[in-house]
């Protein structure tokens, strides 16, 4: 298992498209994925469980992944949240 | 037990034909969700009726993918399909469903509330569109396990109940050999009411069947021709009917044998019958019901029943009804979709009759237009000069430029690609707005023919929505007002030089038929079942007695008039 904290920096905060986004990705991955914010745990894979975390801008979370493909999936996803979630850069 | 009484109901004949079967009730969809509770066995079937449902509303949205033209629908159609297939609300629904067991219903409503619930609370202002978005998947997904529980039971020789038929059910509905239809609803020009009619299938409506005790299962007889309809009948009415039946049977034969006679009235004029087709299963009766070939192809059901209307798809459908037109042309009308035959159920307009359907929607969505021209003009190559485009829905010439211009494109693309099509392949346009009747000679010189969709032009000259039961004694196609928009577009189409047929419901009533032949509107096109008996009428008669009978209907000042000339006729 391995985790790490991320800050949503994007200025809609992790609003529906964001949301998509996260999952698209994280659903390429074998691993199992879950999202900790004001102890709050949602499944990164659920669309509707991210959007319920209605997380704004500067929220801050802890991303946890668990499986064979952990260390890659949890590079990509910090990525993603490094990027604003544009799935077209960098 | 006490034998249950006959009870007889009437309402309104609508096709033609006697039907002796076990009732059938569609039921219909009722929009509230209750929390009922399943026994432990039916913990299985609701749980696959849950993954049956995805599967369905997964398969309506990668269709919806195909259309729009715009990235941003993309996104939006690809983040629903990502909540249809959210882990986590499965997991919900299955766990309703096998620890609580709820039914299927209640267990997709209330798991999809709780998330609802929780972004209605947040204050995050993105929340409220979403949550729209994801009511429609619930209902979507509601709508879709009760419709697979309708879907599967009806069986052959049933005669179906319904208080009224959308179009998608009654696709389903003519794959199974029923032996009538019984409506609460519905007028006469209705989608499910023109299919029976064109199947054969015995139809009646406005019959208030539900206030009988009506049960699956009960016997019933259905007369398409009185409008009677009999629940639990007895013995010696059964027996009756099924005499009925069969010289029904014997006077299809006979106007049968009319299909192999030459297309010509008493004194020697010659005439076109074609057939009106939707479903490649009316294909046979072309060759035994005399018609030759299709006056009228409808194209919407691939949108219904095909997946992906990839050009694959529809040049094997084309060219499987052309086969069976054996030489003679077959005339496609684009995709009609729009009005009542409404793609997305969540699109409902205001006035779908008046509003975005026919061409006016194959303009906007081009992927889809450009892949059903690709389709024709590559078909025609395989049939060179039997295959005509129709254009529905025109209201101004600009339509038709676009059209014949998006048609350039496809055949330069074709040519580079040296794909065989037809170089002069025919387009015609659709008379079915006013406008078009009004302006036909100005029109006649961009086309290549006419074709007079009779249902439509009368629904817009005389202002009558066609499904509207209160207004549906004004839904008279047999107004002189229709009369002589006809007229007009033919004696426009004339100084062209350019034919017109007439392809609507009116062709397939055998005196209106003489009506319009005595107009010197050669070529007819109706729904199979009516051509013997209309072929019978025409070929016993002078072309003399047609013309002075259209004299009449043309100068007559109602529709009281009109219908008094016809029956006059048909009587002498």
């Amino acid at each position: 298992m391995v985790s790490q904290k991320v800050t949503v920096k994007n200025e809609a905060g992790l609003h529906a498209r964001p949301a998509s986004a996260l999952v698209k990705i994280a659903s390429r991955f074998e691993s199992e994925f879950y999202i900790k914010m004001y102890g709050y745990k949602v499944n990164g894979k659920s669309i509707l469980g991210v959007m319920t975390l209605a997380a704004e801008s500067g929220a801050e979370m802890e991303l946890i992944l668990d499986g064979p493909d952990e260390e890659q999936a949890l590079k990509e996803l910090v990525k993603l949240f490094e990027n604003k979630f544009d799935l077209n850069s960098g | 037990m006490k034998k249950n009484q006959p009870t007889i109901l009437s309402g309104k004949p609508a096709a033609a034909g006697i039907g002796i079967g076990s009732s059938w009730i569609l039921e219909k969809e009722s929009q509230s969700v209750k929390p009922v509770k399943i026994q432990k066995d039916e913990v299985q079937e609701h749980l696959k009726k849950f993954k049956v449902a995805k599967e369905v509303v997964s398969r309506e949205y990668e269709k919806l993918k195909l259309l729009p033209d715009d990235y941003n629908a993309l996104e939006i159609i690809d983040a629903q399909l990502q909540t249809l297939n959210d882990p986590e609300v499965a997991k919900g629904i299955k766990a309703k469903i096998s620890e609580n067991n709820y039914a299927v219903d209640y267990a997709i409503f209330s798991t999809f509330n709780e998330y609802i619930q929780v972004l209605e609370k947040s204050d995050v202002t993105w929340a409220n569109d979403r949550t729209i978005d994801i009511v429609a998947i619930r209902d979507e997904l509601v709508q879709a396990t009760r419709k697979n529980k309708t879907e599967l039971t009806v069986k052959e020789g049933q005669i179906v109940f319904a208080s009224e038929i959308p179009p998608t059910v009654m696709v389903e509905l003519s794959h199974t050999q029923i032996a009538g239809i019984v409506m609460e609803k519905g007028g006469l020009t209705s989608h499910a009411v023109i299919l029976s009619q064109s199947l054969g299938i015995p139809c009646v409506i406005n019959v208030n069947w539900k206030s009988s005790k009506l049960k699956n299962g009960n016997n019933a007889i259905i007369d398409g021709s009185t409008g009677q309809v009999i629940l639990t009948p007895s013995w010696k009415q059964t027996q009756e009917y099924k005499k009925r039946k069969e010289e029904e049977v014997a006077r299809l034969r006979r106007g049968l044998k009319w299909a192999k006679e030459p297309n010509k009235t008493a004194c020697g004029t010659e005439f076109t019958l074609r057939a009106n087709v939707e479903f490649l299963e009316e294909l046979p009766r072309l060759k035994t019901h005399g018609a030759q070939g299709v006056g009228l192809l409808r194209t919407e059901t691939l949108l219904f029943e095909v997946h992906e209307f990839d050009v694959e798809d529809q040049v094997n459908f084309y060219s499987e009804v052309i086969q069976k037109a054996q030489g003679e042309s077959v005339t496609i009308r684009l995709f009609d979709a729009g009005g009542d035959k409404l793609l997305d159920q969540n699109e409902q307009e205001a006035n779908p009759f008046l509003g975005w359907r026919g061409i006016r929607m194959l303009l906007d969505k081009k992927n889809l237009f450009k892949k059903q021209l690709e389709a024709i003009y590559r078909v025609s190559g395989k049939f060179k000069g039997q295959v005509k485009i129709l254009i529905p829905m025109v209201s101004v010439l600009e339509e038709i430029l676009e059209v014949k211009a998006i048609c350039e494109i496809i055949k330069k693309s074709l040519s580079k690609r040296d794909i065989a099509f037809d170089e002069n392949l025919q387009i015609g346009v659709m008379v079915e707005v006013p406008s078009i009747a009004i302006m036909a000679d100005q029109i006649a010189r961009h086309v290549d023919f006419f074709s007079i969709g009779t249902n439509d032009l009368t629904q817009y000259t005389l202002a009558v929505d066609r499904g509207n039961e209160k207004i549906s004694s004004l839904f008279n196609s047999l107004h002189p007002a229709v009369w002589k928009l006809i007229k007009m577009s033919k004696d426009a189409a004339d100084q062209e030089g350019i034919p017109v047929a007439v392809c609507g419901e009116m062709a397939s009533k055998p005196e209106a038929a003489a009506c319009l032949l005595g107009m010197g509107i050669t070529e007819l096109s109706m729904n199979t079942s009516s051509l013997p008996v209309v072929k019978s009428v025409l070929c016993t008669h002078n072309h003399e007695e047609m013309k002075i009978l259209s004299e009449g209907v043309l100068s007559a000042e109602c529709a009281e008039t009109v219908h008094k000339l016809l029956e006059e006729w048909r009587a002498v």
